[in-house]
Order: structure tokens, then sequence, then C-alpha cells
């Protein structure tokens, strides 16, 4: 997205999170990890879990019993989003609504199913109803489905910013007028595969075994799906009942580089007074993404505290950095107008957005 | 008039496939009619008896690292071919994106003992390195980290249309600006997963297929990589670079319907060949050829003809339509992208590739259903389509490239 393209406008938000299901902004509240029951360990091993719902006591009519959990939270997210938007989808083109969806391990729960079917009963006996859910692109697809959505259907995976290519790739797809509508989603569900393998790797915190851990480097792993609904500026215009949550001008990624240097021409004015630490890398206060703020913005900009829980989605956690962020702004008076929602990893990866809090 | 900085280019083409490496040997191979579909038994899974095209050697000493998956060192392959085939260093590389579709990633380098005990499954010999390559956005780390290519980088899965709508998601973010040079493509290699999957869903053809055949079985999987050099003409022009085709329109819909089936009328595969077309600014009578998708499914094949009668209705003679699974089989996440690559080959030689084995096409009064011998005739505009599960369609068009 360059600084001169035409904005567009997130208008909706729905997630299904250790918080349970929830429209619109998630308000500040503790979140302690939960002790892991669905298999067997040798000792207590705690993550950032969904409590366990059920989906169509959320969403009425919702069918979601040979599902992925990945897909199942993301047809309850999308809903929550379409809903808190105020979208009418009988009355909308579905054939201009696109669905973007961001995942790094995709439906990892029933591709473990698929691997046991096939240890059972060899290769040639797995479950045909399964094959399909284990793809990355079933979540989507069940949310173009379910909402009868036949715009675009993407699903983006990035190892840092999963989620922040999704946000610039739904923009990228609105001002290119290949929809109206487009509702962003990024998410992972945590099965015993991938958390024996963050294990394996010494990637964990103390606190994912201990509730009085002690100190000690790591991430507790967290599960969830959040959805936003973006719309292009001139089409709110035309809806004034419409919310917006914030306006998101412009967004550059890279995975190495000068940083700094390619986010300096998106900034306007006299710059971002505000910046919303994204990304799954170390605390913002001490990170890259501190240093790079000052850099580009200067030394008085207000930098938002990471989101632990956010952090353990595998790079996938932007979606939920900026709705608990936004959360946490909500009930302040509104200071900035611009704000820089910023992700770092190593080697100078980044990926920043600006964004307009109206 | 041209707008020079919205207009996509192609100016370099690298593929991987079962005839070699590089888009002379596939046009080779084609061209002789050649098919590279197999029949194999136990070979890919105890068990399995059927027909696949596998790439039988996989030149990739340089590094043989076990962070790289198959998927990963194909798409690497296809990289490097396509950096050659536009005549320029890696080096000038360095700025560009990487979008790069699968949707196998890293399964091949996982087998069933990952389920019973994760832990022993990882405790063993570089087992965690291997599975670090699971993820689908490790294709398109491989492809930039081994170039040392340091643009946006993107992984894109769709099923069957993954490798079609890598190249239209980079063409949206050239349009953008988001870095002057894209590498857009797919990689998919066979695996005990996939193959285990489409086995079970009774849709393979245990002889070679036979797509758009009233008497069509299923599909053949395949394996390869292709990725296209894209930029904008601006940035090709500036840089001297050949370009070989031009990308002019490209359109992504979903069918909203079903996990595994296509809408039956194919409405929303011919929304997208509508919608591409108007991107393009062109008419359906100026389409020269549509590289299908093919596959040889029943559900696929006969969806796919309703497509193109809806879309290329009022023409004013058949549109010409193959699909070149018949000869490599299908590719999964890289099909889109080496369909692409054949369409872009159609295009600057004029030879129009027939379906192998169509011997008693689907009827249909709009479709030039090509078979027999290749056709030659001049193509300044052609067509390929792509779908997948969950109704994903994309359809990219390409010209002639600029003198």
């Amino acid at each position: 997205m360059t600084p001169n393209s035409h904005p567009v406008t997130i208008t909706g938000i729905g997630s299904v999170s250790p918080y349970g299901p929830m429209e619109g902004l998630i308000p500040k509240l503790p979140l302690e990890p939960a002790t892991i029951t669905s298999w067997q360990t040798a000792s207590q091993r705690r993550a950032f879990l969904v409590p366990p719902f059920r989906p169509a006591a959320v969403v009425p009519g919702l069918k979601t019993r040979r599902l992925d959990r990945l897909s199942a939270w993301a047809l309850v997210a999308s809903s929550l989003a379409i809903k808190d938007a105020g979208i009418d989808l009988t009355v909308l083109d579905r054939s201009r609504v696109a669905v973007v969806f961001a995942t790094a391990f995709g439906c990892i729960e029933l591709t473990e199913a698929f691997y046991l079917s096939a240890a059972a009963n060899g290769w040639n006996g797995t479950d045909p109803i399964t094959f399909p859910e284990t793809l990355a692109s079933a979540p989507a697809s069940h949310v173009s489905m379910f909402h009868g959505l036949r715009g675009p259907n993407i699903t983006v995976s990035n190892k840092y910013f999963a989620g922040e290519s999704a946000i610039m790739q739904a923009a990228c797809v609105l001002r290119h007028a290949q929809a109206d509508v487009a509702i962003v989603l990024a998410g992972e569900a945590l099965a015993r595969t991938l958390f024996a393998w963050y294990e394996q790797a010494g990637l964990l915190s103390p606190a994912c075994y201990d509730s009085n851990p002690a100190e000690g480097d790591g991430f507790i792993p967290g599960e969830g799906v959040a959805a936003l609904v973006l719309e292009s500026s001139a089409r709110i215009k035309d809806r004034p009942s419409g919310r917006t949550y914030a306006r998101i001008t412009s967004g550059r990624w890279a995975a190495s580089g000068h940083p700094a240097e390619i986010i300096r021409p998106n900034l306007r004015g006299s710059g971002p007074k505000l910046a919303i630490c994204s990304g799954n890398g170390e605390p913002c206060a001490v990170s890259r993404t501190s240093s790079l703020i000052r850099e580009t913005a200067g030394d008085d900009c207000v930098i938002t505290s990471p989101q632990p829980f956010a952090r353990g989605l595998a790079g996938n956690g932007a979606l939920f950095h900026l709705i608990l962020a936004l959360g946490d702004l909500a009930g302040r008076p509104r200071l900035h107008e611009q704000a820089l929602f910023l992700g770092t990893a190593r080697d100078n990866g980044f990926a920043a957005i600006l964004l307009e809090l109206p | 008039m041209t707008d020079i900085h919205k207009t996509i280019v192609v100016t370099g083409v690298g593929v991987v496939s079962p005839y070699g490496i590089g888009l002379d040997r596939l046009q080779a191979g084609m061209l002789s009619g050649k098919s590279c579909l197999e029949r194999t038994k136990d070979e890919v899974y105890p068990g399995f008896e059927g027909t696949i095209a596998q790439i039988r050697t996989l030149p990739m000493a340089e590094d043989p690292s076990p962070r790289y998956s198959r998927t990963d060192r194909l798409a690497m392959i296809a990289a490097q071919d396509a950096m050659t085939n536009s005549g320029c260093d890696p080096s000038s590389f360095r700025e560009s994106g990487v979008v790069m579709a699968s949707t196998v990633g890293g399964l091949t380098e996982i087998d069933t003992s990952i389920a019973k005990d994760p832990d022993a499954f990882y405790r063993r010999p570089q087992s965690l390195l291997r599975t670090s390559s699971y993820p689908v956005a490790h294709v398109a780390d491989a492809v930039a980290e081994h170039f040392e290519i340091r643009g946006p980088r993107c992984a894109v899965s769709v099923a069957c249309a993954s490798g079609a709508m890598a190249i239209a998601l980079a063409a949206n973010m050239l349009l953008d600006g988001a870095a002057p040079i894209i590498l857009a493509g797919g990689s998919d290699p066979i695996c005990p997963f996939t193959l285990s999957g489409f086995h079970s869903l009774q849709a393979l053809d245990p002889d070679p297929c036979s797509p758009f055949d009233q008497n069509r079985k299923g599909l053949n999987l395949g394996e390869g990589s292709a990725v296209l050099v894209l930029e904008t003409l601006a940035g090709a022009t500036a840089r001297h670079a050949n370009v070989l085709a031009v990308l002019r329109g490209w359109a992504m819909t979903n069918d909203a319907f079903h996990p595994t089936a296509p809408q039956a009328e194919g409405s929303g595969l011919a929304n997208c060949m509508h919608l591409s077309m108007q991107m393009a600014d062109v008419t359906c009578d100026e389409i020269g050829y549509v590289n299908a998708h093919g596959t040889g499914t029943p559900l696929n094949d006969i969806a796919e003809a309703h497509a193109y009668e809806t879309a290329f209705r009022g023409r004013s003679r058949p549109i010409p339509v193959s699909s070149t699974k018949s000869y490599f089989g299908h590719c999964l996440g890289a099909a889109g992208a080496l369909e692409a690559a054949i369409t872009i080959m159609a295009i600057r030689s004029g030879a129009l590739l027939p379906t192998l084995r169509l011997t008693k096409p689907i009827e249909s009064h709009g479709i030039d259903w090509l078979r027999g011998d290749v056709k030659r005739q001049p193509l300044p505009v052609a067509m390929s389509a792509s779908s997948g599960f969950g109704g994903s369609n994309t359809v990219l068009i390409f010209g002639r490239g600029l003198s």
C-alpha cells in the first residue's frame, strides 16, 4: 500500500480466543494460561487455550461437527465480525466480498488425525472426509460457503507477519476494486504435535509448566482466530451507520533491508504519536521494534504494551495485537490520530501499517 | 495508451517438471507428445498402485541442509531457473518480493510416527529441523533466504488454485509498489499424505488420466514447480529486460458451494473468466486458447466445460481448450504456475498443445477440444484457468510481450 492509495476502514471485529467468542473489542481482562487436558502430558503443561463452547450456541445454524477447530472458530469469528460491522449480507452483492485468512500451521488438529488414521490403517485406509479438512485453506473456504461469499478467497502464510500480510493483501484487493468488503481472519489452533515441537525446540516459557514460574525466556503458545471486516472508505461514506475502528492508510513489509527508510515515506506530517506493537518477538520495550519506532516516529511516541497471548500465535497474532490494543485505548481520551502498527523480526524483517484512529 | 506503471510483465520463467529443468525441456517434451505419467507400485507408500509423474533426480547438491523440504528444493530450483532465464544475476533480485504457493509444504518430511509419539519423532536426528519446514510459509522463506532476497515475502495456499493465485497476488502487490520485482509461483511434490488423501476420495485414475473425455475416471498426481519473474513494464523497460509476456488480466472468485466439488454449472469459474477478461480489456473473441484446469475428475471437467460455455457465449467460433495435466499430472499448488508457464510458452511459440488421450470429448458446441496434433497459429492472447477444493478459482490472461 502506498501512502497515496485509498484508505480502507476496519468496521467490524469478531474473535474466538481464550477470552471466549467475542463480538467487537476485547475488554482488558487478566488472562492466565490454562492447563492442557486435550492430550496426556507427563506433568502440567499450560497454554492460552480457547475454552470449549458450542459454535451453534453463538451462531445459530452453524454445523461444525466434522471440521477442524480452526475452521469452526473462523466461522464463529467471521459471523461475529460481520454482525459487529452491522452488515446485512442478504442485501449485499456477495460476489463482491473477499475472504483473506492467515495461518502458519493451518488445520493441524485434523492433519494429526489423518496421520493417526494412516498409522492405524495404513495410507490406503485414511478417511476421505478428513482429508479436505486438513487443507490450510479449509477455514477460509468454510467462511465463504457459510456466508455465501463468492469474491476472492485467499489463504496466506508468513513466518512472522501472517496477520499483517493478510490485512495488506485484503486492502490491496479492495483498492484494486476486486471486492467491496473483505473479511480478514488470522489464527491458529494448538495440537499435541505443535506443542511438542515448541517444547523440543526449547522455545517455551517456564510459565508453560508452573503457575508461579521462575523468570526465563520463551513464550506461551496460544490459540484463537480473530476477524476484521475491512471496507473501502468510500463505501463507509454511503453507510452512515457503519462503525469505524480504524482506517488503514498505508502499509509495507519486507524480510530484511532498511526498515526505517521504507517506513518513513509512509508517515504523514509529524508522524504517529502512538505505536502498537505486533510480531511475535521480544517484548516491545526492549526489542528492535522499540528502536525502530524511536528511529521513525521519535522519542515521544507512546508504545502500547505487548500482548503475551497474541505472542503465542506462531507469528500470526497481529490481529489480536491490534484488537487488544484498540480495546485498551477505547476508554481513554483519544489523543492520537495516527498510529503505527509495527512488528519486527530478526534480520530487520518488519511489517508496518499506518492507521488513522477516528 | 499503455500505462507502463500499471502494466505487469513477465521477464523470466523458471520450471522444474518431470521433463527436467527449464522451459525449453518442458516445451520439447510436451511438443514431442511424451507423457511423463508412469505406473508405480509400492513406491510412494506401501500399498499404493497407480499412475503418477515424478521428478526422478533433483539436482541440488550445493545445499543439502535438512531444513529444506522437497517442496522448498523444487521451488529453489525453479526460482534459480527463472532468474537465469531473465538474464539477470541473482544479486539484481535483492529488493524483490517472493510469493510462493504450496499445499504440501513440509509434509514430505513427516511420517506417521509423529502422530503416535511426537516427542520420540522429534528426538530422531535432524527431525526437529526437518519439520520446521512444515508451514507453507517456509517455501517462500527458502527461496528468499537461499537467494538473499529481502523484499516482502508471502506464501499462498488455496488448494489447486494456489499457483495461479500467487501470481495474481504478486501482480496486485506490484501495482501497489510493494517491491520492484516479484518472484511468484508454486511448488508441490508428491507425498504419501496427499496421494493417500486423493486415493481415499476415489479421485485418482489408476491409468494415465483423460481430461475432458466422456470416459474420464479421475486425476493423476504429478510434481514440480514454476516461478515467474514479474515486474511493471516501467521497471522492465528501465532495466532493458526482455519481456516474455504481459499479464493482461487476473481475477479470483469462490464458488461458495462445497468443500471438494465445484459448483455444477461452473458459475464461479465463469465469473472469474469474465472478470479477468474485463480487466484485460479483451473480448471473448480475442482469447485464442485456454489452458484448462482439466483434472480428469468427472465433476471438475463437466463443471469446467459449462464454465467455458458460459464465459465464451457469443463467441464467433469455438474456444480452443486443452488440459496439459494429461502430460505430467496434477501438480496441486504448483499446477497454476506451471500452466501459466505453459500458456506463455504457447503464446511465444504459437503451438497449442492438445490434451492427450482425449478420444471422446464432452459434447459442447462452444468448445474446440484440442486433441491429436499440435495446432499452430499466432496466439496474441491466451488464458490459464485454475480451480481448487473449497471453491477457489483464479484466472490469468497473458498477452504477447512488447517489442
